[in-house]
């Protein structure tokens, strides 16, 4: 864009010479405009609307939170704003601080990057993030992206949600519900511009935040004097395992699986062999095919599950629909020429490679900075040795061979295991919130798991090599679920500081009382 | 979930859209009104203007009024979420009836008729006193006048109380005490206008958010707080006094010593407008900032500077919540303090006053109108001029007023206990999670021979004990008006319809009057709140508390008066009492009492090493009858925990998350969350009293004021213990 824009009616007005635009909280309760500074002004070139939080005025009142509720319409547990409390000092010099946050409309926002339907938009006219409600099909790879959790997903609805800055508020001239609701003019709306923002970003970063480089939050947080030197989230202490996703659990096992077996059965034809052959390629076309429908019923929306081909151009997860959606006619067109004995080798090749790019797209998924513990090497290795070792495992199993792709399947078995060992080490050993969080939750709530999925792993090897390949491969494959599992429920995500009780969970005498 | 919405067709955008409101601009579908009502919120005495948007006769909106002198335009988050609380489930909707065991749904007709027959009955048996009545301070002021008169000369029974005697009493018993009546002489522009602002025990940050705004306008203010707990508003003061646990008379008195000391008093204003200073000097000569740094754990020289800053201050405000009012020596606390505002002459001025904030919505209404520790106007029980007056205007024999006091709350417990009140009418509040000492409570609601609840909501932990529920209107279903800690009556307006078939109390009260017999005599052609109001206008004519000139439509007009208002005063002319330095008291002057500071009735021992604090949230009122039917609220606190020093967690190899129970010699709180902070003091634990599920006052103790009877619930002896991993509340 190019020179002043004057299009959005709250800068025609601001333009006008009108100053009645409020950003501040001096307007009255219902944000109409009264006397007070007319800023934003218009917006020049490079220019956007943000936040501005002054934690040293904040009381933690939640009022803001408690606005955006109201205003939004949403239920309860959904919380476009939220309130946390960071806490240091000594006794009786002891410190708390609030942070309020709703959307950062960060200058690289990775909500809007990862979006395979192109649910996101950065506006040309504000600079704000907005989700398209209609667009969105509920595949919550934003709510994975985001380091401050700032999309939300409504279950009911089946869609994301997020703050706008009350976009359409702004739009009349008034300012957005947090704003009007704050009794301590903690937040305002502020012009950046964010080419000197790129260099002066540091005033986003705020004691319990993720750095602000990783997207280049807006808001800029004025931050007290003194932080006492302990200052800590006072929810520190409260790890939760996350959602485990069991659409995505069941999705990636299967398409690894199927990936490795039709690259087992693409060696096995290649060398001439064709002994049960179609039998296994029916077999893993089977849980290619289980997976994909699989993964629709993790989406809000699966009646636009196609839509995520979209944007195939920037958006991982668009690539993995992409690469598997491909693979999976190949692999259909493959299984049926074995079946009719005539599958040409290179469409083999073809099937098996477009499989393992699905794998590699699935391994970027989750290398997202927001989910530290996903964030390594240790994923793509994962979702690797999966393939290497149920796919082969697979095929021996239908065939009935014992060749070496049934000792390559039991290395592979060994392999994951230590995957599995490095990066529990690696997480015991870090230093990082999120990843010591994950180490505590493997040591405690999930250790039962941990513990079974390395014995039935255990029994993946052994199994095999006493002649029961089949049953090696159903508790491999019981493993890799467990795996997988764990995989999902152990990521500790990046967020801001949260309140100490976590909200919504009234013990069980309180609930019967309800009911 | 239907097959639509499973699949994704249906995103429920309907649901989700948003629209244009005429007043509130863009916002959800949810909240468009129709028309939007203009009242005064329901939940705190700071009073707040609001405006509650109707749409299909639901209320579905709040937004704070703009044009309200108290809040401007902002609310706290109960008050941005009261629209819930109206159409909330258990809402109790037609009178409940126990028989055989289990209460049952009757008619109005029936239902009035089994109380006042139960009634008249016991008091036939066991004499008039035998009946009990306590109410609240969240009716409208209307609702408290004629209650008053109903119970005192319709039921002919003193033993009428409010929760208020939990809550205020000791302020009530102070002010009167040093001043000769009741009411708040300061007002909240004081709080914008001090140059020094001392709280003492109050948490208006958690507790008071508006009133917080009102102050951080007020950046060039010194801002001492008192508080044992590094509370929010502590964590905002230019000088916290972290004293110990009820030790702020020592503290005062000490202050008091230096500034006589020092000469900083108004030797002009005592002369003129006080009595007994030398009484009171003599009484704090012991008390050098040495001797008070001994008892408050602060130094000498804190006690020193704090002294000299409120004594050289042009217009110090002195302001103090339940910190002080909850305790054993509370109204002695209020004197020390009305002490050292009077000889300092920091009274009737801007910026300077000793203001109580008060808790509940109407906590003032019923202090001016009700009929409790006062008769309606201020009067007094043992003046004989007072009832000869209140006689004269009611038109009544002054033989049928009485001549002193009946029961206190405290007080009708016991008597309940001990088998002396056999019938008890609770109205609009719920002494199970309230009122200390729980067991005791138990037993006396269990010795009773007839328990009338009348609420707006069922099940509450109260009404479910009841032999009879008598569903009511709340907030929002009904007219009248609420008088504010700053002596500002609002209107109260209604918005909606009541659900089912409750009434607004008012009419309750009415009926029970016909019924009774005494409706023409008490309530001479009386339809509406408005009749009782105008009523109300003669009685208060005269006194201090005077609504003589204050009209519904002037109230409208400018969004709350302060009283006291005759004909044709200027509103503006009232903001503060005691201006002249006149005061109520028989000479004019005002009564500087000497007090002495004692030690807290339960110190801790080596089986109970805890001081257990009591307090609030901001996202819950009182026992969450109310907020926790607001999932908004409710879901940002949805349980209680216990503050404790890292010192102590250390020491009881406790961690941060660990259920833990607090136990007194009384009883057992199970399950509240361990929250490790140094927040506390070590020895010091505090807990939340909002949640009947983890119910503090079943650790409480039955220590109550001697004055005003207002009971000790700040302070007890309680340890800690790990919950037994059999009886964890919570996971």
């Amino acid at each position: 864009m190019s020179g002043p824009v004057t299009t959005l009616p709250l800068l025609e007005r601001a333009s006008a010479g009108d100053p009645l635009f409020v950003i501040n909280g001096a307007a009255g309760p219902t944000g109409a405009p009264r006397n007070a500074a007319p800023l934003p002004r218009e917006l020049a070139e490079h220019e956007q609307y943000r936040f501005h939080f002054d934690m040293t005025k904040c009381i933690g009142c939640h009022c803001c939170e408690v606005a955006c509720n109201e205003q939004n319409g949403n239920p309860p547990h959904i919380h476009w704003r939220r309130v946390g409390e960071i806490e240091g000092g000594v006794y009786p010099l002891a410190q708390r601080f609030h942070l309020s946050m709703g959307c950062n409309h960060c200058l690289e926002p990775s909500c809007l990057r990862g979006c395979p339907v192109n649910a996101y938009q950065k506006d040309a006219l504000t600079g704000l993030v907005l989700h398209n409600a209609e667009a969105c099909i509920g595949c919550q790879y934003c709510t994975w992206n985001c380091p401050y959790g700032v999309p939300q997903y409504n279950e009911e609805r089946g869609v994301v949600g997020k703050c706008d800055m009350c976009y359409g508020r702004l739009s009349q001239g008034r300012e957005p519900a947090c704003v009007n609701a704050c009794p301590q003019g903690a937040i305002e709306i502020e012009v950046v511009d964010a080419r000197r923002w790129r260099e002066e970003f540091e005033s986003a970063n705020a004691p319990g935040l993720p750095p602000a480089e990783s997207t280049f939050s807006t808001t800029r947080i004025t931050v007290p004097d003194a932080i006492a030197a302990n200052a800590v989230k006072v929810n520190e202490h409260r790890v939760r395992p996350e959602h485990p996703h069991w659409p995505l659990v069941i999705m990636t096992a299967l398409t690894q699986l199927s990936v490795g077996a039709f690259g087992a059965l693409w060696v096995r034809v290649s060398a001439g062999e064709s002994n049960g052959i179609a039998m296994a390629a029916a077999g893993a076309l089977a849980a290619g095919l289980i997976a994909l429908a699989a993964s629709t019923l993790h989406l809000g929306r699966p009646v636009y599950a196609y839509r995520a081909l979209r944007m195939w151009r920037r958006s991982w997860l668009s690539r993995e629909v992409l690469l598997f959606t491909l693979f999976a006619h190949a692999a259909a067109v493959y299984a049926a020429l074995l079946w009719l004995g005539r599958a040409p080798v290179a469409l083999g090749a073809a099937t098996a490679l477009l499989g393992l790019g699905g794998i590699f797209a699935s391994a970027r998924i989750y290398r997202v900075p927001a989910r530290p513990a996903w964030n390594r090497p240790y994923t793509n290795i994962e979702f690797f040795l999966t393939a290497l070792s149920c796919g082969p495992m697979l095929m021996e199993a239908v065939t009935g061979a014992r060749g070496p792709a049934l000792w390559l399947a039991v290395t592979a078995v060994a392999a994951q295991l230590l995957n599995q060992l490095l990066k529990l080490l690696m997480l015991a050993r870090a230093d990082q919130f999120e990843l010591a969080a994950s180490a505590r939750l493997f040591a405690t709530g999930l250790r039962n798991i941990l513990v079974l999925r390395f014995a039935l792993a255990l029994a993946g090897i052994a199994l095999p090599l006493c002649g029961l390949t089949a049953a090696g491969l159903i508790v491999l494959l019981c493993s890799e679920i467990a795996g997988r599992y764990l995989f999902f429920v152990s990521v500790v995500p990046t967020n801001m500081a949260a309140t100490f009780v976590a909200p919504g969970s009234a013990s069980r005498r309180h609930r019967r009382a309800a009911a | 979930m239907n097959l639509k919405r499973l699949v994704g067709l249906d995103t429920l955008a309907n649901d989700y859209a948003y629209a244009d409101d005429a007043l509130a601009g863009y916002t959800s579908t949810q909240r468009l009104a129709e028309r939007w009502v203009e009242t005064t919120c329901g939940y705190c005495s700071v009073g707040c203007g609001m405006l509650v948007g109707v749409r299909n006769g639901k209320a579905v909106a709040v937004r704070g009024n703009p044009l309200h002198p108290v809040n401007q335009g902002k609310l706290c988050p109960k008050g941005l979420s009261e629209h819930h609380t109206l159409a909330a489930e258990g809402r109790a909707v037609y009178p409940l009836l126990r028989r055989n065991g289990a209460l049952r749904r009757v008619g109005w007709d029936e239902a009035i008729d089994a109380m006042v027959e139960r009634f008249i009955a016991i008091q036939a048996a066991h004499g008039p006193e035998s009946l009990a009545v306590i109410s609240t301070g969240q009716l409208v002021t209307e609702e408290f006048y004629a209650l008053g008169k109903l119970v005192q000369l319709g039921f002919r029974t003193r033993n009428y109380d409010g929760n208020t005697t939990l809550c205020m009493a000791s302020a009530v018993s102070g002010y009167k005490r040093s001043f000769g009546a009741d009411g708040p002489p300061g007002a909240y522009e004081d709080f914008e206008t001090a140059d020094v602002i001392f709280l003492i025990g109050a948490n208006i940050a958690d507790n008071h958010p508006i009133l917080c705004h009102r102050l951080t306008k007020n950046a060039a203010a010194t801002l001492v707080v008192a508080d044992p707990r590094v509370t929010k508003t502590a964590m905002l003061a230019d000088i916290h006094l972290p004293l110990k646990p009820r030790t702020d008379i020592a503290l005062i008195n000490g202050m008091i010593h230096v500034l006589i000391r020092t000469r900083l008093i108004d030797p002009d204003y005592i002369e003129r407008h006080t009595t007994g200073f030398a009484e009171l000097k003599a009484s704090v000569e012991r008390y050098t900032p040495g001797y008070v740094a001994g008892i408050t754990g602060l130094s000498p020289e804190t006690i020193y500077r704090v002294a000299l800053l409120y004594g050289r201050a042009r217009a110090p405000l002195i302001a103090w919540t339940m910190g002080v009012n909850h305790s054993a020596q509370g109204t002695e606390t209020v004197n020390a303090i009305n002490n050292l505002a009077l000889i300092t002459g920091n009274i009737g001025r801007a910026g300077a006053a000793p203001l109580s904030i008060t808790g509940q919505c109407n906590a003032m209404g019923t202090r001016e109108a009700g009929f409790t520790s006062s008769m309606p106007g201020y009067r007094k029980f043992e003046s004989e001029q007072d009832r000869n007056e209140l006689a004269a205007l009611w038109n009544i024999d002054p033989e049928r007023l009485p001549r002193s006091r009946g029961l206190a709350y405290p007080d009708i417990i016991e008597g309940a206990v001990a088998g002396r009140i056999r019938a008890l009418w609770i109205i609009a509040t719920n002494p199970i999670v309230s009122f200390p000492n729980l067991d005791v409570l138990r037993q006396a609601l269990n010795r009773l021979d007839f328990l009338v609840v009348q609420d707006g909501y069922h099940p509450t932990p109260t009404t479910e004990l009841a032999s009879l529920v008598l569903p009511a209107a709340i907030w929002g279903e009904k007219e009248g008006t609420y008088t504010n800690s700053e002596r500002r009556v609002s209107k109260v307006n209604k918005a909606v319809d009541p659900p089912g078939e409750a009434l607004p109390d008012f009419d309750i009260f009415l009926r029970i009057a016909r019924r009774l017999g005494c409706a023409d005599a008490l309530f001479p052609g009386w339809e509406s709140p408005r009749d009782a109001f105008e009523e109300w206008r003669r009685i208060s004519s005269g006194r201090l508390c005077d609504y003589s000139g204050i009209t519904y439509e002037l109230l409208e007009s400018r969004g709350g008066v302060q009283w006291p208002h005759p004909p044709g005063a200027d509103p503006d002319s009232t903001k503060r009492l005691y201006t002249d330095g006149r005061f109520s008291t028989e000479d004019g002057r005002a009564r500087l009492i000497p007090v002495e500071w004692r030690p807290f009735p339960e110190p801790p021992t080596k089986e109970f090493p805890f001081v257990l604090n009591t307090g609030r949230t901001v996202e819950h009122w009182h026992t969450r009858t109310k907020t926790a039917r607001v999932p908004v609220l409710n879901y940002l606190s949805p349980r209680a925990w216990l503050e404790m020093n890292p010192v102590d967690a250390k020491r009881l190899a406790l961690k941060p998350h660990d259920q833990v129970d607090v136990v007194s010699r009384r009883g057992r709180v199970s399950g509240v969350e361990l929250r490790v902070t140094e927040t506390v003091a070590p020895g010091q634990v505090f807990l939340p009293f909002h949640f009947e599920e983890t119910n503090a006052n079943a650790v409480t103790q039955s220590a109550f004021d001697p004055l005003s009877r207002e009971p000790n619930y700040k302070q007890c002896a309680v340890r800690v213990e790990k919950t037994p991993a059999s009886k964890r509340a919570w996971r």
